[in-house]
This record gives C-alpha cells, structure tokens and sequence, in this order.
C-alpha cells in the first residue's frame, strides 16, 4: 500500500512540494494525524536527541575542562587533529577492532555450532528450562558480570585457579597480567554472548524450508554440502543481522570490561568506550572528548547504515522471490 | 527412546549448565559466609546461611536501590512504548516524508557507545540542573528505549492488514477507535516484546544512571558498583547477594517470554521461534 487509506488518488499525486504547502495540503485533507502521532516521539527526539548533539557538535570545536572552571576557548579544528595525532587513540581504536573481530568471530562460529547441535531439541526433557539458562548470560547486569568474574579469575581464590592447581599447572593472574588479560575479558564477553548468535542461528535454522531438507536428504548431500547449499542459503540474512548487532554492539562494550579490570594493567583492555570515559568523566576534559565521541558518532551511523543496507537487501530478495 | 537420544539430550543439557555455571557459582555464594567465599580451595559443600540476605536487605541503601529499579525502569518503558506505538502507526500506515530517514536516525542512537551518548546529555543536565533528578533519567531512559520500540512495532503493525483500518472507518469508528481497538489488540506480541525488551535493558543499565543521576535515583547496578568495598576488599556477600536477588526478575522474563526473545533482541528485525 503506497497511498495511506482515506487518501485519493488524485489527492496523493497532486501533493506539492515545500513545507508550506505540504501544510496547507495537511490541513485541506483535515488530516493532521500523521503528523500528531509523530509528536511525542519527536518531542523526545529533539530535546534528548537533536538539542544534545548539535551542543556535542559544537563543543568539539572548543578546548573546555569541566575541572578548569575557565570558559569555552575555541579551536577549530584543534581537538580532532590532537585526537587524529595521539597514539593512545589509535592503540584503543585498534584494540576495540581487535576485540570485535574477535569476539564476534568466535561468537559466530560458536553461536553456528552450539545453534545446529540444538537444532533437534525440541523432545529434550525440561527445554525451556534448559534455554533459559543457556540465554541467562545475556540478561545478566553487565556490571554484576564484570565484579563476579574478578573472584572467578582471582589468581589466589578464584574457582579456575583452583581447577589448574588441581590440573598440576601453575595458577595465572588471569586479569593482573598485561599477556592474558585481554584475552581474560575477551572470554567474559564470549560466554555472555555467544548464547545470542544459537539463538540467531536458531532462529536462521527455522527459516529454512522443511521441503528442501528433505530433498537433500534424499539426494544425499553431505552434512558441510546441506550446510552451505541449503543452510546458508536460507539462513544467511538472519545470520548477517546476527552478526551485524553482535559488532554494533561488541564496539559498545564498556561496563563490562571496565568492572573487570578498569581498562588495565597498564591500558591492554581499554576500548574506546572506555577511554572516552575516562577522558569525560574522570580528566574532565570535555572538548576534546565531545570530538572523540563526534567520530564514534560517525562510525556508529556507518555501522547502523551497514545493518539498514543488509535488512533491505533481505526484504528485496524476499520481493523477489515470494513465499 | 533410543540411548543416542539420551547421549544427545544430556549434551545439551551440559551445555546449557556449562553456561550458567558461572551464574549458579553466584547464587552457591550468596548463601556462603565471607570467609566460606575465599578458601582455597573452593567449597561446594557448604551448611547455608542466610545471614547475608538478612544484612544485605536491612541495608535501606539497597532496598531504596530496588525500588528505584523497578519504578526507572517500569516508568521508562510504558511512556515509552506509549509514544512509540503512536509513532510506528503513523510510520507504518500514513508513511510520511522522511519515514526511512528517521527510523535510521532512531537507530543509531542506539548504536553509539554508551559513554558518547551520554556526554552531552551529562553536560545539557549539568546546565539545566536536572542531575539526580527522576523526571531527567526516567526521560532519557524513556528516550533511550523509544528506538527499539518503534522498530519492533512498526514491524508488527506492518503485518497488520489496512483492510482493518478501512472497514473500521467505513464502519463510522474514529481513528483513535481504530487504533485502540483495532489494531493495538493485534499487535500485543510487539508491545510485551517491546515492553520486556525495553525493561532488560533499562534494569541492567549502569553507565547512564551513574553519570545523570545521583544518590537519589541510583538504581542496582549503580548501588552494587559504589558499595562494593568494604574494610579495604571487595565484599563478595554483597555482591553476591544483591546480584542473585536482582538476576531473578530477567531470569522469569527469559523463561516465561521465551517465544519473545527472538524478536526482542534483534529490534524486531527477524521473527520466528526457537
């Protein structure tokens, strides 16, 4: 349905261009409730929203420190050539791709497996009971997660240093040592998640036409030749959005590692997340943290476009190819 | 059935406790004593106390924490499932100039990390005096939550047939009848999805409530990461406590909203059941 119900033809084609007159053509169909719904969500949008960043905006031009107590000195360009040049940013940008590609790969492939092992669960005794406490990690408060695992990782009264003690191996400062704490908090953030992409690839799983399986079956396709050729076929968009809000958010991440190990030893766990934090709410230095939080701005709207992209590219396959 | 069966359903149920393992290490602290939590080795066989649970709920700062929980984050989520579902309507039937635009726009709010979404706002707060206040962090919440709430409605109200809305207003009802008695009644899968979503979300959240509020409007997450020291270590009966009791309400959503979680968690971009 293009033209909205209540609404003529003629009406729709007429429909001039320009504020002003798109009004009047409002107010001559007397229906302006397209527009009042959209208030209230606007209302939110522009005061919480649009207000905050444009100041956000304009801020990132000017050298401001809350703690100073001195006013606003403005400096072009300044913050963002200072952030462009400082070699903390770049190491906490590429430690944060680091920790995506990571996390989201073995999230995947885990997420792939566990997902097709649970594929024909549906007579497992106690189902619901047995998923709900595969998906509690993700529902559990971030910094809950973050404080417990410091006593799980505890070198001296940790349960996993207890286990390689048991094992005859020599006991690690999981989080305290610069060589494993990035891959410590790498683990936290794999066990939390990966019960996300089974449920994706659950859900992938489903979409997959009973019929074709049969016939593969019939054809005798092999396990990887079913997987690829039906499987993904099918599957591959639901997996792309998995995939996709896993990166978006792995980018995010903050509470969790920052309970954990505060960005350290040294900064071998600061994300960028975590650094603009620090830079905000603990130097204070807001200028040049508006400018930071400017170019993760931007990043983040290349990635929402990225997931828009692939959402559309599902919904014209599926135009194209209907049922 | 056939031993294979029995073999692979007691895979998968290990796989489900090998997740939750650490979880129920939690709960399993949370009824030892301070000294039980650190011997070396580990106890798993302990006599329970409940002596935790008593010292952590007479203190008022955790139980003011608790209530502030449950009204942020209830409050957040109606207003904001309320304005959403006008909003997805009016998106999904009238289509308005600019409707991609802006459910692009909605999204990546969400998709900024926590700490730039939340500088401005800090720096507006600090300007308007609205720091600690409950009508400022309710609102942001509330503002935080209508994205994931108009995606997810509009979605469903898509899949809501015009023929409705066209045989309601023949029929001589009103819009407003037929949103509210037409297609809300259909589209309830969307709202408690939304709703729960929403609530997860704003029940877990720490950083915003930690910059924008204050001692007034501190919720858990924010209670559990300023009271976790004591005498020089971290208290592990606290943590362990607060965290147990505060874990149960997402717990019941998981097990109870199961067919929902798909949607919810994928801004009702893929629909399905698991």
């Amino acid at each position: 349905m293009d033209t909205a119900p209540g609404v003529s033809a003629t009406h729709a084609l007429s429909d001039p261009p320009g504020v002003g007159a798109r009004l009047a053509a409002l107010l001559q169909r007397r229906s302006v409730l397209p527009t009042l719904l959209l208030v209230p969500v606007l209302l939110f949008f522009i005061v919480w929203n649009t207000v905050p960043t444009l100041w956000l905006l304009g801020l990132s031009f000017y050298r401001f420190s809350l703690t100073s107590g001195r006013p606003p000195i403005f400096t072009g360009f300044g913050n963002f050539e200072s952030i462009l040049q400082d070699s903390e940013v770049w190491l906490a940008l590429s430690r944060t791709f680091l920790f995506v590609i990571l996390a989201v790969g073995i999230e995947t492939v885990l997420g792939l497996l566990l997902g097709l092992l649970f594929w024909n669960s549906q007579r497992l005794p106690g189902r619901r009971v047995a998923l709900t406490m595969l998906f509690t990690p993700m529902v559990l408060t971030p910094v809950a997660a973050g404080t417990f695992w410091r006593l799980i990782y505890d070198p001296t009264f940790g349960v996993l240093s207890a286990m390689l003690r048991g094992l005859g191996l020599p006991t690690v400062n999981f989080l305290g040592d610069a060589r494993t704490a990035f891959g410590s908090v790498l683990a936290v953030d794999v066990w939390m998640w990966t019960p996300f992409m089974v449920l994706m690839t659950l859900a992938a799983l489903a979409s997959v036409p009973k019929a074709e399986l049969e016939a593969a079956e019939i054809d005798r396709l092999s396990f990887l030749q079913r997987l690829r050729l039906v499987i993904l076929h099918h599957g591959k968009f639901i997996l792309m959005l998995g995939i996709l809000l896993r990166t978006i958010d792995a980018f995010k991440t903050m509470d969790l590692i920052y309970d954990m190990t505060f960005g350290g030893p040294g900064s071998t766990t600061q994300l960028v997340a975590i650094m603009l934090y620090r830079r905000a709410f603990e130097v204070f230095s807001m200028g040049w943290s508006s400018a930071l939080a400017v170019i993760l701005l931007l990043i983040s709207i290349a990635f929402t476009a990225t997931f828009i992209f692939v959402l559309h590219a599902r919904e014209r396959r599926k135009q194209d190819m209907p049922a | 059935m056939t031993l294979r069966t029995h073999l692979y359903h007691a895979l998968l149920w290990l796989v489900a406790l090998l997740f939750f393992a650490p979880v129920a290490w939690i709960v399993l602290s949370s009824f030892k004593t301070a000294t039980q939590i650190l011997s070396v080795p580990p106890v798993l066989l302990f006599r329970p106390t409940l002596a935790n649970y008593e010292r952590v709920l007479s203190n008022p700062h955790i139980l003011w924490g608790f209530l502030n929980s449950l009204l942020l984050s209830c409050s957040a989520v109606v207003i904001a499932v309320a304005v959403s579902f006008l909003a997805a309507f009016s998106f999904s039937r009238f289509k308005p100039r600019g409707t991609a635009f802006l459910m692009f726009l909605l999204l990546s709010i969400r998709m900024l990390p926590g700490s730039a979404a939340i500088l401005p706002i800090y720096l507006m707060y600090v300007g308007l005096g609205w720091k600690d206040s409950y009508a400022g962090v309710i609102l942001f919440y509330a503002m935080f939550s209508i994205p994931f709430s108009v995606w997810i409605l509009k979605g469903f109200i898509d899949g809501v047939s015009v023929r409705f809305d066209e045989t309601g207003l023949v029929n001589g009802a009103g819009w407003f009848r037929v949103i509210a008695r037409l297609i809300f009644p259909q589209v309830m899968p969307g709202v408690i999805a939304a709703l729960i979503f929403n609530f997860i979300f704003v029940w877990n959240e720490f950083l915003f409530n930690y910059i924008i509020g204050g001692p007034r409007t501190a919720n858990i997450p924010v209670a559990l990461a300023t009271g976790l020291y004591s005498g020089g270590g971290v208290d592990w009966t606290f943590v362990s406590v607060v965290t147990t009791l505060y874990i149960i309400p997402p717990i019941l959503v998981v097990f109870l909203f199961q067919r929902f979680l798909l949607v919810g968690m994928t801004f009702g971009t893929v629909r399905g059941e698991v």
